[in-house]
């Protein structure tokens, strides 16, 4: 019997494809995991425990490694052993501590002569660490050779992973909530509106989180009523109404009204 | 053919139907789920396969079209009836894969609406106006292709010139579809145009964020040497089933015509990837580094063979082609060493560098890198192993060239002698700055990459101009005997076309791997059970179940393409020329 052609040449091309696909498997399988999330705010840890989850963060959410190795001089990034010693001569005047925790969130303010300025800075999207894990991580660079002595208090506030929010443009919500959306019918604003009918929004961004905000607008009676206030009185429909640029930038408006200053009007 | 069209024109129609419905699918998304499962597989194989095959088709009616105006061009200026047949043909195929084409990208548009809403409703936030463009220029594409195709006969003789204009204009239509997506993609993994927070600050810096251009340029060149490879496995496919000595010519003559288009377009593309590979790590460190020595880099590993694979075929179909041609025992005695280097430049560009080794085998090997296997690992040998191959596999069709030809110039001596002195001082150039490279510091030795190529395009181009006038007129030691080659040279044709789409598969993973976790690089996380990264043995085992339903849908494709063809035999049409004993040039 003949084999017909076609039979023969995907033997063959399944074949090519099967020793591929074997030399594939049969190398290390190496998987890349996305990394959790350490919260270390409000309980108590030991500075052991502390450096041990800080030597963690360093390998695997901090990707440090990529570039640092410990006892060993790269040629990417300096070797970090001794580190809790030698960050108290880097910078005059600046303390061992400080020096570390500004080489975490400003990289770039001085760098280790003979290396290029390429670290990223770890508390922004890719790395994103937070505020306790950046905690976690200055202590374990100051077990390298110095005491560990850092606080949480000494991470700035404001070295949080910046939160991912959709894009909009709160000038053309705020045009929104005056004009099309109507909301100005019901709610005051900061600066803008003053009908008493339905809560002042001017802290709305302070006190509730936006998926709150988000679902509010879309669905009122799903997200519970305000107390004090009748149900059902804020329509339901928007959700049909505004189109999704609409929506987008008017929950971008809402999230900057923050209770402070009088215009809470969009930046630009 | 009615069928189809109209097929076509409902899945356009539902396509942009589904465009205008978009606002308030994005609505309903914001208010829904985050993402959605995709029964039994889960969203990300379904996205994956999706998306995968749909490129896959994409890449095909994008490049085959590139070099059937070329030929068709040829044939117009030279006025080979060949050539203008041929081209006809690879249209045929085109035409055929171009309702599928669409549907898979309606699906794809489908599964992210429906399984992905968080991330669409960001990404149509982002990209919204351009999804107008794409929609138009797919519109007018698949306008021009039809009255390029049915145009054929109508717009022949004098008018031959509106006709090869209509095929430039389609592929201009077609670049411009390749650019706008690739907007999207490169923005996932490379986002520009927007601030910190992830809105939307330019709508052109994201369209032209760090790996735009770089991608464009590197599929457009894949796209090319695509299409010539599956090409050439159809023509293969067809050898091997041909009853006739005239079918066996006709065919032989097409896989080479295919295969020679892929070689040539081969050959630049490792340029082009370590330009891809630089914007990378202008864009990011972190993801350039673990794109090369992180997670990933054995995958480099693996795509080092498969490019082996590649210039190693693509030679060895040379060498059997050779023997079809008188006169080509002359250049027999260079192969061996031709063998030598490309098998030495392999063994290096496979060699890994830094791969992630566990404490013990550390200590076995004595440091992180293999103390002498390391040393071939860095970029400098390996970037001087790619351009000796390519320097070699040019060697080759050189000689393929001249392979039934005697020149008649009286300066033959001269300019061979002068041909082989610019290959050696490509060869030195390549080498001296492959072996400089170890002494300086990255950042010079980057640069360094830039005058290896430049010598190795030097080279081409100069070598090419001696060659050209160097053999014309030249004494014929014999024709060609077109469809004599041996039948495993076209089994060598089917490997590559398997290999470079298993290949094409295997990069893709890669581009939209090193995002890791996220969706959208650093501004929106994946934060879907998906997350996870698959390891190299995953993706291999899903790059192949693809790859084979591709392949089987095209084989079904061109099967129904043929049942066209056996209708139209009796009644005329596009005869096929005669090839045998053809002269080629
Ligand atoms: C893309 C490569 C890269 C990554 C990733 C990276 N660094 Fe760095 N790092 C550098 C380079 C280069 C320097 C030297 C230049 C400078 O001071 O900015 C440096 C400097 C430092 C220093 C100061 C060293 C000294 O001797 O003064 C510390 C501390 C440090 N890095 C910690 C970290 C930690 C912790 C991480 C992970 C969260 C990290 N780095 C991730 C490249 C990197
Ligand atoms: C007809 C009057 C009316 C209109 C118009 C209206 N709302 Fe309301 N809204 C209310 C009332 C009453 C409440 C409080 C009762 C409740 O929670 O349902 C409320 C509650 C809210 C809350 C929750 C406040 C909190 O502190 O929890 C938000 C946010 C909100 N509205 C946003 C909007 C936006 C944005 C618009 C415009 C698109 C809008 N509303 C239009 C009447 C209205």
């Amino acid at each position: 019997m003949r084999v017909p052609v076609l039979g023969k040449v995907s033997v063959f091309a399944l074949l090519v494809m099967g020793a591929y696909t074997y030399y594939a498997n049969s190398i290390p399988q190496l998987q890349s995991k996305p990394p959790e999330e350490l919260s270390l705010e409000g309980g108590n840890v030991t500075p052991e425990q502390l450096v041990k989850a800080g030597e963690g963060i360093f390998k695997e959410k901090g990707t440090c490694e990529v570039c640092h190795r410990i006892g060993q001089k790269g040629t990417r990034a300096p070797d970090l052993a001794g580190i809790g010693a030698t960050a108290a001569k880097r910078k005059p005047g600046m303390t061992a501590k400080a020096y570390i925790i500004e080489s975490l969130l400003d990289p770039g303010a001085h760098l280790v002569e003979g290396y290029p300025n390429i670290m990223p800075k770890v508390d922004r999207p890719p790395i994103g660490l937070n505020r306790s894990e950046l905690w976690a991580v200055a202590a374990f660079l100051e077990s390298l050779g110095g005491t560990v002595g850092v606080k949480l208090d000494d991470i700035p506030k404001t070295a949080v992973a910046a939160e991912v929010k959709l894009p909009g443009d709160p000038k053309a919500g705020q045009a929104v909530f005056m004009g099309k959306g109507g909301c100005i019918a019901c709610h005051k604003a900061g600066a803008i509106g003053a009908s008493p009918v339905g809560p002042d929004l001017s802290q709305i961004a302070k006190i509730q989180t936006p998926e709150y905000i988000m679902a509010k607008i879309l669905n009122p009676a799903g997200m519970g009523t305000v107390a004090g206030y009748p149900a059902g009185v804020m329509p339901a429909t928007l959700g049909q109404t505004l189109t999704a640029r609409e929506y987008l930038d008017l929950v971008a408006f809402l999230l900057t009204l923050k209770g402070e200053g009088a215009a809470p009007a969009a930046k630009k | 053919m009615r069928f189809r069209r109209s097929a076509l024109a409902l899945l356009t129609l539902s396509a942009l139907g589904l465009l205008l419905a978009l606002p308030a699918v994005a609505q309903e998304a914001a208010r829904t789920a985050e993402y959605r499962a995709f029964p039994v597989i889960g969203s990300r194989l379904a996205v994956w396969a999706i998306a995968q095959l749909h490129l896959n088709f994409a890449a095909f009616i994008l490049g085959v079209p590139i070099f059937a105006v070329i030929i068709e061009i040829m044939g117009w200026r030279t006025g080979e009836q060949r050539y203008d047949w041929l081209s006809h043909e690879f249209v045929k195929l085109t035409f055929a894969a171009f309702s599928t084409t669409a549907l898979l990208g309606a699906l794809l548009l489908f599964l992210f609406v429906g399984y992905y809403p968080k991330f669409w409703a960001y990404f149509s936030g982002i990209f919204y106006p351009t999804f107008w463009v794409y929609a138009l220029l797919f519109f007018l594409e698949t306008f021009t292709v039809y009255l390029w195709y049915y145009g054929w006969d109508w717009l022949s003789g004098s008018k031959k010139w509106i006709h090869v204009s209509l095929g430039v204009l389609s592929n201009l239509f077609g670049t411009a579809i390749l650019f706008v997506s690739n907007a999207w993609v490169t923005f996932m993994t490379s986002p520009g145009g927007i601030d910190e927070a992830g809105n939307l600050t330019s709508l052109w810096g994201a369209i032209n964020n760090y790996t735009w251009m770089p991608l464009n340029i590197h599929r457009l060149i894949a796209n090319v040497v695509f299409g010539g490879t599956i090409a050439a496995a159809y023509a293969a496919v067809r050898f091997l089933q041909a009853k006739t000595d005239e079918e066996r010519a006709r065919y032989d003559w097409m896989g080479y015509v295919g295969n020679f288009v892929a070689i040539s377009a081969l050959m630049v593309l490792p340029f082009a990837g370590y330009w891809l590979g630089r914007e990378i790590y202008a864009f990011n460190q972190t993801m350039g580094i673990t794109m090369m020595g992180g997670f990933m880099s054995w995958l480099w590993v693996v795509q080092a063979i498969l490019i082996g694979v590649l210039f190693i075929g693509s030679n060895y179909y040379l060498w059997l082609g050779m023997e079809r041609i008188p006169g080509s025992e002359r250049y027999r005695r260079y192969i061996p060493y031709m063998i030598m280097i490309l098998a030495a430049g392999f063994i290096v560009w496979a060699t890994p560098r830094s791969i992630p080794v566990t404490p013990s085998e550390m200590r076995v090997m004595g440091g992180a890198h293999h103390p002498v296997l390391g040393v071939l690992g860095v970029m400098s040998a390996k970037n001087t192993a790619v351009n000796l191959m390519i320097l070699t596999t040019f060697l080759s069709y050189l000689l393929y060239r001249r392979a039934n030809k005697e020149s008649v110039k009286p300066w033959v001596g001269t300019g061979m002698a002068v041909q082989w002195l610019i290959f050696a001082a490509a060869a030195a150039i390549v080498t001296f700055y492959g072996v400089y490279g170890y002494f300086v510091e990255s950042i010079v030795r980057i640069g360094f990459s830039v005058y290896q190529v430049l010598a190795v395009l030097g080279a081409l181009v100069l070598v090419m101009a001696i060659d050209i006038p160097m053999f014309r007129g030249a004494r014929s030691t014999g024709e060609i005997r077109w469809g004599t080659i041996a039948p495993r040279s076209q089994y060598v044709l089917i490997l590559l076309a398997v290999t470079f789409t298993w290949l094409m598969g295997l990069m893709g993973f890669a581009r939209s791997g090193i995002r890791q976790h996220w969706h959208v690089y650093g501004v929106l996380r994946d934060t879907s059970p998906d997350a996870v990264t698959p390891a190299l043995g995953y993706a291999a085992n899903m790059i192949t179940v693809v790859t084979a339903v591709f392949f089987a849908l095209v084989l079904f494709i061109f099967w129904l393409g043929g049942l066209g063809e056996k209708g139209k035999a009796e009644a005329g049409g596009h005869a096929a020329p005669a090839i045998a004993g053809g002269s080629h040039r």
